[in-house]
């Protein structure tokens, strides 16, 4: 028996099952508990939004220089807008701005390259970024070359420290990490040992106490002659940290990978390392971006511990702001200001890292 | 396989494509396989057959060294096989794999999948690689879909696929690991075509599979595996119709029963 000889054509969806309303019906109104922690929901809303836009902008207090331009009754961001230069560079000597400044739009300028898809030479722009404006970037921040003057980096801070605190723990920890998640899954019991107690050395100690560490206990075991720079100690404890946090995210990336990608490839007659580079990798890490960009975000939150040893990243430079007897009582504006901006880099991160496993989809199906 | 053939001239003046003797493997104290003796010449066709877990997929996979075997010897197109990496290396050059569940690189579309050994393991330029891979394409009819990603393929074209990528490196010898098995049915069929065609060309084959119309039409001979040995070993025709041992008159009688 035939039940249709011809295909039936598509009709429209019947009447209050698309549109806005249907989707309210549909989604906040669909019953009676649903319509109450709907509106219930609407209620704690308006009461947190309400009193915080009251404060932070409609009653607040944006110009002037000193703590009498502020009226109390709203935010005085007359306290943020008079240090903010010091937030942005720290202690960096005024005159110097504009090398901070370059450095600064150079960095922006690479950022964008490598996020907007349609510019071209993105492995050419990932060349300099890696080799290049590294060394300009200290010869500018750095002076002491073509008649800059020289400025020391315990004067560097801000969120120019932040930034270049959490770059270099980005850059380093992710090839250092990959090195070490290989290894530890390696069949070669030496390097397999040596990744394992490398990695858990690393993990299991807190990062306060290898920042501390690094800055105080370090010299005393180093001869007197070798002194390096205090900066450049938090910067190896960061990047070692953070490695072995993410040599065990990419671990992870790695055992999900199923074995028969690498026989595959192995059939082929690659070697160890085209196997890794070109086909067991570059799988693992597409599906370890929500885990490496978690690792990335926690550790640009973590450069706030530098703190300890004396450098002034943005949130250091903030409270020690709070404490100029100038500007006392206004530690929430400045906390607020501090979140604000790492909120601002951390959501980018987020968002974009989104934006790649969108963009790096291709029906995986094992 | 006019170029698999020109390829190999000259490294071998042996007719033996694969040799195994006494090949013995155990997995922990499990013996998977058990004084195994076979040699495959070249040009021949060899199907493998037996229940499950005995040691047929093991067997095919110590010939390109996926698996370890511990005791005797594998020779390969002339080239013993030893522990080092580099003649390991050597070795899986020449012999091409098709496995049960493809496993094509999802994150590389099917030219890319095809290219990349040619490109990265024989140094072929891009152009000429592609060219290669799309000609291989061309012979299991999926050309069509070169720029797709496999996660966009059926499960019969992507064993095509895994075919041509395999065929892209001019082996010597294939080894199918039922490369059927993991098929629906009305699939089957489109990987059969592409092996019949290349059994016809003269390519050396081994191939592990349960599809018996497949072998009655392509093997020279066919190995019937039990516990890790080689149980039986014919023509297809005295085979199938005339089986000299009871271990493979059961297994006929189970997969041809119904």
């Amino acid at each position: 028996m035939i039940h249709n000889k011809e295909t039936i054509p598509q009709r429209p969806a019947p009447k209050g099952t698309i549109g806005p309303v249907a989707w309210l019906r549909g989604n906040l109104f669909n019953g009676p508990i649903n319509s109450i922690f709907t509106l219930l929901g609407l209620y704690v809303l308006y009461l947190l939004v309400v009193p915080t836009v009251q404060w932070a902008f409609i009653d607040a207090n944006w110009v002037g220089d000193s703590r009498e331009d502020c009226t109390r009754v709203g935010a005085c961001w007359v306290f943020v807008n008079a240090r903010f230069s010091q937030f942005m560079y720290g202690l960096y000597p005024s005159e110097e701005y504009w090398r901070a400044n370059i450095v600064f739009a150079m960095f922006a300028g690479i950022i964008a390259w490598m996020v907007i898809p349609r510019l071209p030479f993105k492995r050419w722009m990932t060349l300099f970024a890696l080799l290049i404006f590294p060394v300009i970037a200290y010869v500018l921040l750095h002076g002491g070359y073509f008649d800059l003057p020289r400025v020391s980096t315990h004067r560097w801070g801000g969120l120019m420290l932040t930034l270049l605190l959490a770059s270099v723990g980005m850059i380093g920890a992710l090839p250092i990490g990959i090195v070490l998640a290989l290894g530890r899954r390696s069949n070669m019991p030496i390097v397999k040992t040596f990744c394992v107690i490398f990695i858990e050395f690393w993990r299991g100690v807190p990062l306060i106490t290898i920042l501390f560490m690094a800055s105080v206990m370090l010299p005393l075991f180093l001869p007197s002659e070798l002194n390096v720079d205090r900066l450049i100690r938090a910067l190896i404890g960061l990047t070692l940290f953070q490695s072995a946090y993410m040599a065990e995210v990419i671990r992870g990336g790695l055992q999900a990978i199923p074995k028969g990608q690498d026989e595959a490839a192995a059939a082929l007659g690659m070697t160890y390392w085209k196997r890794m580079g070109l086909i067991v990798m570059p799988q693992a890490l597409k599906m370890m971006i929500p885990g490496i960009v978690n690792t990335f975000i926690s550790l640009f939150k973590d450069t706030t511990l530098v703190m300890i040893i004396g450098l002034f990243d943005l949130l250091g430079i903030v409270q020690a702001a709070l404490s100029d007897s100038r500007w006392l009582g206004f530690s929430v504006e400045g906390y607020v200001f501090a979140a604000f901006v790492f909120w601002i880099f951390c959501f980018s991160m987020s968002r974009y890292s989104q934006y790649l496993e969108r963009k790096l989809n291709t029906g995986h199906k094992h | 396989m006019t170029q698999a053939a020109t390829n190999t001239s000259d490294t071998s003046a042996s007719d033996l494509m694969v040799e195994m003797h006494n090949v013995n493997k155990w997995y922990g104290d499990f013996h998977v396989l058990r004084d195994i003796y076979l040699e495959v010449k070249r040009g021949e066709r060899i199907v493998v057959c037996g229940p499950s877990g005995s040691g047929k997929s093991t067997l095919i996979r110590c010939i390109n060294h996926l698996e370890e075997h511990q005791k005797g010897e594998i020779v390969v197109g002339g080239l013993p096989l030893t522990q080092d990496v580099k003649r390991i290396e050597q070795i899986r050059r020449s012999v091409g794999m098709v496995f049960q569940h493809f496993n094509l690189f999802p994150h590389l579309s099917v030219l890319e999948n095809c290219c990349i050994a040619p490109m990265w393991v024989q140094k072929k330029p891009r152009k000429e690689a592609e060219a290669l891979a799309m000609e291989y394409l061309e012979r299991v009819r999926i050309a069509e879909q070169a720029t797709k990603y496999p996660g966009q393929l059926s499960g019969g074209q992507q064993q095509r696929v895994a075919i041509a990528r395999s065929l892209c490196m001019h082996p010597d010898v294939m080894l199918f690991d039922e490369p059927t098995s993991a098929l629906d049915p009305e699939m089957i069929k489109e990987v059969l075509d592409v092996m019949v065609e290349l059994a016809e060309e003269g390519m050396t084959m081994i191939c592990v599979t349960h599809e018996m119309g497949f072998a009655k039409t392509v093997a020279d001979r066919v190995i019937f595996m039990d516990q890790g040995q080689i149980i039986e070993e014919n023509a297809p025709e005295p085979f199938f119709n005339n089986p000299q041992s009871e271990r493979t008159q059961l297994f006929l009688s189970q997969i041809l029963g119904h």
